[in-house]
């Protein structure tokens, strides 16, 4: 039993599965009280202390079946009883080809139905770091061995090949064309063992790996040169990065709660208690949840940096007291409705199709700023924290900076956010020079890592 | 010490459980009869009302054991968890013994023995009288086994996880004051998780892992059938098919077991003898939550009786 569990131990490690060695002494201790020839008991204890959240758990079903089935699988059962012995003379004629050769005769074995060899051979016991599987299988690297392995199986394919076809006399049509699919079958059963593995990519701590890799090399990447599926890494990357985020936000709002001693309050209240203070009163303030609206441009090039700054923003939602969004080209439109009623990615490739907003009209600052001014100026207040994302380009309109201005007068703070490159900002049509001198804040936002610490200072 | 209540084996554990009014599948049986085995705690996770709380209740009535619970949210901390010192009642304590305090250092030649004799009563004040024991101490000193079920673990901070570990791998808690207490009976331990965030692997390496899923039709059925006794054969089976076709659909909140026993609730209370459409249709809201899935299910109404082809009139 035990060498059969380390077995599968090791070749889990090999496939990502993290097991741990405690884990694996638990679960042989769990082992000795059920009886292990219960399948359903076996696996469920297995597969609790092998698979410990719900996207593993998918990973060891495959796995186990692969390991505990697929492996054991007896040929005398396979397809039709009465080809058993056609199988087990083709495999005997093969041996003496196979000589002293102990990957290929391991193969054999398998085929005539006896894993335990092959399942030693398996690189996995390698990666795995369990010394005693490993050691007693002989050297080599893990790649080599896989590619070793995968050689064998060609080989000896084609000499199952070669062998049906010396026993055309023998065996007919139907019947080889039955032993032929049986060997296939199986040795594609092993070839899986050796590569599905390798190429699942839900495995927890890899995605975890490739998405700190997405994270750092997308950062840099500017948002409009991002490829369809590069945009696609990103939302993950995306909600990866506002999870970690969420949490730093509820430890320090932890931290605040605690709060200190408010010594006023509290003498207050012992003043009914003849001066005892009962009660302490803490000093806690609950954080101040901003207000967001946020005014995105959506010709363009600055949409692909403004439907990431709304990603992010929603997703952040509780974290803000209201989170208001509108969009302009040449004319103003809210689009907060979409969000609430749908999720974040697709209510903005709702937003792109649906809202009233003509797309192909040049971008013109001064009437956006002037329907905004007559619809929704009564959503700014001393909370509002009021984003702009724009390039700034006005086609050579009035960009009314007289109306930005008293915009900013009525919320707290106003920061434009400028896709763009500084050293463009006050070139051609670019407005940014009287817009610029308006906001309390300027900051470029070309990609990730520019957007996200825009985003951190804005919640925390 | 009284001898506590032990599975013999897992098909004990299955007959216990349903006694105490919980059907379970053998894999949930197993890992309960593990966990009772070896004293490990359980982590539950699955969708929400799947009865992962209901489990833990099944464990403790079956063990005839008392559940202690403790439900996390964002913010909890050592002070609600474990113990808090009672602040107001010390005081009270102080005020009332105030007199006697010249008695206590009455005699006393200098401020410094004076001192000394008040500090001599100090342990008073910090004793086991003025402390209030929250649910893990409480768990952790009982004087019988109990059952602890930390609910929704998955909502407290990464750092309640941390302090939690501690607990769970020595069931011992240091009290500055009165030192390190050991638990007298090692609890058994379920926490339960909605997946809202991961756990931390330490955690979970220390834990048995369950998840539970939505049941399989006949296991839905043998629920419904023990918990909601006065519901006829066929209109139970027309239940379980409704609700199961219903969880097919895409759908915000699926429904879950617990849905499925409000609705064979609901239609009791409505003395219903056979799932009409019409039927169907007014009692939608016991089972989908949200507007947009009643007008989902509401549209597809025809399919959810299509796959329960007896419903259809």
């Amino acid at each position: 039993m035990v060498p059969l569990l380390l077995r599968f131990v090791a070749g889990a490690r090999a496939a990502g599965l993290r097991v741990s060695t405690s884990e694996v002494l638990d679960c042989l201790q769990h082992l000795e009280r059920i009886d292990p020839l219960a399948e359903p008991q076996f696996k469920s204890v297995l597969r609790a202390n092998f698979a410990k959240s719900r996207r593993e758990q998918a990973h060891f079903e495959r796995l186990y079946q692969l390991f505990f089935h697929e492996l054991r699988q007896d040929p005398s059962i396979a397809r039709s009883p009465e080809l058993a012995p056609a199988i087990q003379a083709i495999l005997q004629s093969l041996r003496p080809a196979a000589g002293a050769d102990p990957v290929l005769q391991a193969l054999i074995d398998f085929l005539a139905g006896d894993p335990g060899g092959l399942a030693e051979r398996l690189p996995a016991a390698d990666v795995g770091g369990w010394p005693p599987g490993a050691a007693s299988s002989g050297g080599g690297s893990a790649g080599g061995r896989r590619l070793e392995l995968a050689e064998r199986i060609r080989m000896l394919q084609a000499q199952l090949e070669q062998a049906l076809a010396g026993r055309r006399d023998e065996l007919g049509w139907e019947e080889r064309r039955d032993l032929a699919g049986h060997f296939q079958d199986r040795l594609n059963a092993v070839r899986r063992l050796l590569g599905e593995p390798l190429e699942t990519p839900a495995l927890p701590q890899e995605r975890q790996r490739s998405m700190r890799r997405v994270a750092d090399e997308l950062g840099e990447v500017h948002f409009a040169s991002l490829t369809p599926r590069e945009v696609e890494a990103m939302r993950e990357a995306i909600a990866q990065l506002v999870r970690r985020l969420k949490d730093r936000i509820s430890r320090r709002n932890a931290a605040r709660r605690r709060g200190v001693p408010d010594v006023k309050k509290t003498l207050r209240r012992a003043a009914a208690y003849e001066g005892v203070p009962f009660e302490v009163c803490y000093r806690s303030r609950p954080p101040r949840r901003a207000k967001i609206v946020a005014l995105c441009d959506v010709s363009g090039s600055v949409w692909s940096a403004a439907r990431f700054m709304l990603n992010m923003l929603y997703s952040l939602q509780d974290c803000f007291a209201q989170v208001r969004s509108f969009i302009f080209v040449a004319g103003v439109e809210e689009v907060s409705e979409i969000f609430k009623r749908h999720a974040v990615n697709p209510a903005i490739d709702k937003i792109l199709k649906e809202a009233d907003i003509d797309y192909n009209a040049a971008t013109d600052y001064g009437r956006t700023l002037r329907e905004f001014r007559q619809r929704f100026m009564d959503g700014l207040n001393r909370q509002t924290t009021l984003i702009l994302i724009g390039d700034g380009r006005c086609n050579y309109t009035y960009p009314e900076q007289g109306i930005l201005a008293e915009m900013r007068a009525r919320c707290r703070r106003l920061i434009w956010l400028n896709p763009e490159a500084p050293q463009f900002w006050r070139t051609g049509d670019s407005e940014m020079r009287v817009f610029e001198a308006v906001c309390d804040e300027v900051r470029p936002c070309q990609n990730l890592n520019q957007l996200l610490d825009f985003i951190t200072t804005l919640v925390l | 010490m009284e001898t506590d209540f032990v599975f013999k084996d897992v098909a004990h554990v299955h007959a216990a459980l349903e006694a105490s009014g919980y059907i379970c599948s053998p894999v949930i049986a197993t890992i309960v009869f593990l966990a009772k085995a070896t004293h490990k705690p359980v982590l539950v996770e699955g969708p929400a009302g799947v009865g992962k709380t209901e489990l833990a209740k099944a464990v403790a009535r079956s063990l005839d054991r008392e559940l202690i619970r403790l439900q996390c949210y964002e913010g909890l901390d050592e002070a609600k968890a474990l113990y808090e010192w009672e602040y107001a009642k010390q005081l009270l304590y102080t005020q009332m013994v105030k007199e006697k305090i010249g008695d206590v250092i009455a005699g006393a030649r200098s401020i410094a023995e004076a001192v000394d004799r008040v500090a001599a009563q100090e342990d008073a004040f910090f004793s086991e009288r003025f402390l209030q024991p929250r649910p893990l101490l409480q768990a952790i000193s009982s004087e019988r086994p109990v059952v602890l079920l930390i609910d929704e673990v998955d909502k407290s901070d990464p750092e309640f996880e941390a302090f939690l570990l501690e607990v769970l791998s020595d069931f011992q808690v240091s009290i500055p004051e009165l030192g390190t207490r050991r638990a007298r009976h090692i609890p058994a331990v379920y926490l339960t998780s909605n997946d809202s965030r991961d756990m931390s692997d330490a955690l979970k390496r220390r834990c048995l892992h369950l998840y539970i899923d939505y049941p399989d039709r006949d296991l839905e059925l043998r629920i419904v059938r023990l918990r909601r006794p006065g519901l006829g054969d066929r209109l139970a089976g027309q239940l379980v098919d409704a609700v199961r076709s219903i969880r097919a659909l895409d759908l915000k909140k699926k429904p879950a077991i617990s849905e499925t026993l409000d609705w064979a609730q609901a239609l009791l209370a409505l003395q219903v003898e056979d799932l009409s459409l019409d039927i169907l249709r007014d009692t939608l809201n016991v089972v989908c939550k949200h507007r947009s899935d009643v007008q989902l299910v509401g549209e597809k109404i025809e399919k959810v009786c299509g796959a329960a082809p007896r419903l259809r009139k």
